[in-house]
């Protein structure tokens, strides 16, 4: 077998091809079907208005052709006419006769046609409503609502992460008081919900504090640790090899500076998948925002701001455009960082 | 002497958690079951009265909250096998040797985990709408069932809740691959000159050894349906988006600002599904491999 392989170096290839093939294109199919309400999500943003409602309307962006004459613009109509089905302008639409020109024969002038124009498929070409993305930056302070997204992502990540970062630490090469006991808390509290905790904060927040339209709600409990993250995080440090850390500690460092120059290095792929974890969080967050920072243009973030957006604008199109405008960073950042991202959620101490 | 001092050190590395601990989570917690003993309101918090269990008896009578819960638990009983699997089957796929391109493949099947809760609903309602969407053009259609449709458009939110919550198992999905890729290879080898085909070695060995994964991803995805932690949050739409009684304790708390009576909803779903973790943790024994008892 080996030797085949060194001389023929296709052959065996083409067959393995062929054997992975169906596998393969099964996974092609459900990956499409699972992606094609993002697709659809894509392909509507694209829409004009008019094709929304349009049920003869071909699936992709499109519009009515336009002809041009004497400078009026007629949308065309597959009309059918004494010699067939005919491409033709709509003049002046009637429900009991309508006037046509002939896109082939202007010069013959309006013609009179007797029937309802609504009965009429339209004579579609490929158009793209670039309208519909523009408008939200027309209609929101963008710029500042990404700074101010921004902001919260920068404070918060760096309170969050170099929190969780210390505590997982200590979690993954300390022996604690009580054993495992704090662990199995730290996990309790992933599964707390939320609500229970919520309501006398959100009362010490609004009515004790007057902390609204400030961002300490938002991003103060995020300096004490995320326990997801902690728990991801330690899980990770526990995997590593103890030796080089005993080797810092034989030449004198400390047990931060154990973590911040041996640990750290080797676990860039599990910060960076938490970074991006507290990353997506704070741009699609709109619960906290909703209730503290509101619609105040200084503190808006964007998820904010395009859902209060949305919700005053009932047209799809343009709702899936702003919805996209959304997407494109978190997508752009899960394709850069898909190598460590891929491989940065393992539970289980991975043994190797 | 030494483990004393270690000690000491894992302390005070961990303290910012601890602090966080008391502050966000013991004193609420305590503070809510506190309030849930009044009739605590947000527009006159002066003339607040101790009802003792005057709210939960209420409960019991409030004929909505009794529907939503129950809701709650239907819907939770339909998503948490469905995205269990989902994930488990999509992982198995994706962590398959035939796979090409498997990090496209991975990040393609992730992307959908990552759109925020609030456009990703408004995707949804477009995508299923009768009329226009997609589901009927492109899918139900061609099959001849586009009666299906109505199972949505009968004013039941539930099936597109439901559908959509595949939509969100990327981190379910990474949990499993993970788990799968920590499998020794000289296991399956060894099945395979034993005989063992491919379902079997999936069964046999795959399986039983993603338990723990399967048991953590269980866990999560039964305390976010009820509204616990997400490992990827995606915000919120509306209020009642994690689940119909987690709507209606906001309903009661925004609407009615009845914050005592808020608070005794909010203790009554914690200690439910404080419940169901732990009858999770107590099943756990039977069936998940735990190699060598640490997690």
């Amino acid at each position: 077998m080996k030797v085949q392989t060194k001389l023929l170096p296709f052959v065996p290839n083409i067959k393995r091809y062929i054997n992975i093939l169906p596998f393969n294109l099964f996974v092609w199919v459900l990956m499409t079907l699972y992606l094609s309400p993002v697709l659809f999500m894509i392909v509507t943003a694209m829409m004009p208005t008019a094709q929304l409602s349009d049920k003869t309307a071909p699936l992709y962006p499109a519009r009515v052709m336009r002809y041009e004459h004497e400078g009026k613009e007629y949308q065309i109509y597959n009309v059918p006419m004494e010699d067939g089905i005919r491409p033709m302008a709509l003049a002046k639409p009637g429900r009991e006769t309508s006037l046509l020109i002939d896109p082939q024969h202007p010069e013959r002038g309006l013609i009179e046609w007797k029937g309802s124009w609504r009965t009429l498929k339209g004579v579609y070409e490929f158009h793209i409503e670039w309208e519909n993305f523009t408008r939200l930056f027309t209609s929101l302070p963008f710029p500042q609502m990404l700074r101010n997204t921004f902001l919260l992502a920068l404070i918060g990540g760096i309170g969050v992460l170099v929190s969780s970062i210390v505590v997982a630490y200590g979690f993954a090469r300390f022996s604690l008081p009580g054993g495992n006991l704090l662990f199995y808390i730290l996990i309790a509290t992933i599964l707390i919900p939320e609500k229970i905790t919520f309501i006398p904060t959100f009362y010490v927040y609004v009515g004790i504090l007057h902390w609204r339209g400030t961002v300490l709600p938002v991003l103060l409990h995020l300096f004490f640790g995320n326990a997801v993250y902690i728990f991801l995080l330690r899980q990770n440090f526990k995997s590593l090899p103890i030796d080089l850390e005993e080797a810092a500690m034989l030449d004198g460092a400390g047990p931060l500076r154990r973590l911040f120059s041996v640990v750290l290095p080797q676990s860039w792929p599990v910060v960076i998948t938490v970074s991006l974890l507290h990353f997506f969080f704070t741009w699609n967050e709109t619960r906290l925002a909703s209730l503290y920072l509101g619609t105040d243009p200084k503190l808006m973030p964007v998820s904010f701001g395009v859902q209060n957006y949305q919700s005053f604008l009932p047209i799809q199109n343009v709702i899936e455009a702003s919805s996209i405008i959304v997407l494109i960073l978190p997508v752009i950042l899960l394709i850069l960082a898909q190598k460590y991202f891929m491989q940065g959620l393992v539970i289980t101490g991975a043994e190797k | 002497m030494e483990t004393r001092f270690k000690r000491q050190i894992g302390l005070m590395l961990i303290s910012p958690w601890l602090l966080g601990l008391l502050i966000f989570k013991l004193v609420p917690i305590l503070a809510s079951l506190v309030l849930s003993f009044t009739d605590f309101h947000l527009l006159n918090p002066d003339q607040v009265q101790l009802v003792g269990l005057g709210n939960y008896r209420i409960i019991f009578r409030d004929e909505q909250a009794v529907t939503v819960l129950w809701q709650t638990v239907q819907l939770a009983l339909v998503i948490i096998p469905l995205q269990t699997f989902a994930s488990i089957f999509i992982a198995a796929l994706l962590s398959s040797q035939k796979l090409l391109a498997k990090n496209t493949m991975r990040t393609l099947f992730f992307l959908p985990s990552i759109i925020p809760a609030f456009a990703a609903a408004l995707m949804w309602q477009g995508y299923v709408s009768p009329a226009t969407g997609w589901l009927n053009r492109l899918i139900l259609g061609p099959l001849g069932l586009e009666t299906l449709n109505h199972f949505y458009s009968r004013g039941a939110s539930q099936p597109l809740f439901i559908l959509s919550s595949l939509w969100t198992i990327g981190p379910g999905i990474l949990i499993m691959m993970g788990a799968m890729q920590g499998i020794p290879s000289e296991i399956y080898e060894a099945a395979r000159i034993d005989g063992a085909g491919r379902l079997a070695r999936f069964f046999k060995i795959t399986i039983p050894l993603i338990t723990p994964a399967i048991f953590f991803s269980l866990v999560l995805n039964l305390t976010s349906v009820f509204g616990g932690a997400i490992l990827l949050d995606r915000g919120s739409r509306w209020r009642n988006d994690f689940s119909s009684y987690d709507g209606y304790i906001n309903f009661v708390l925004f609407d009615m600002f009845k914050l005592g009576y808020a608070s005794s909803l909010a203790w009554i779903f914690f200690v439910f599904v404080m419940i169901l973790v732990l009858i999770l943790f107590g099943t756990s024994k039977r069936w998940v491999y735990f190699p060598d008892r640490e997690g």
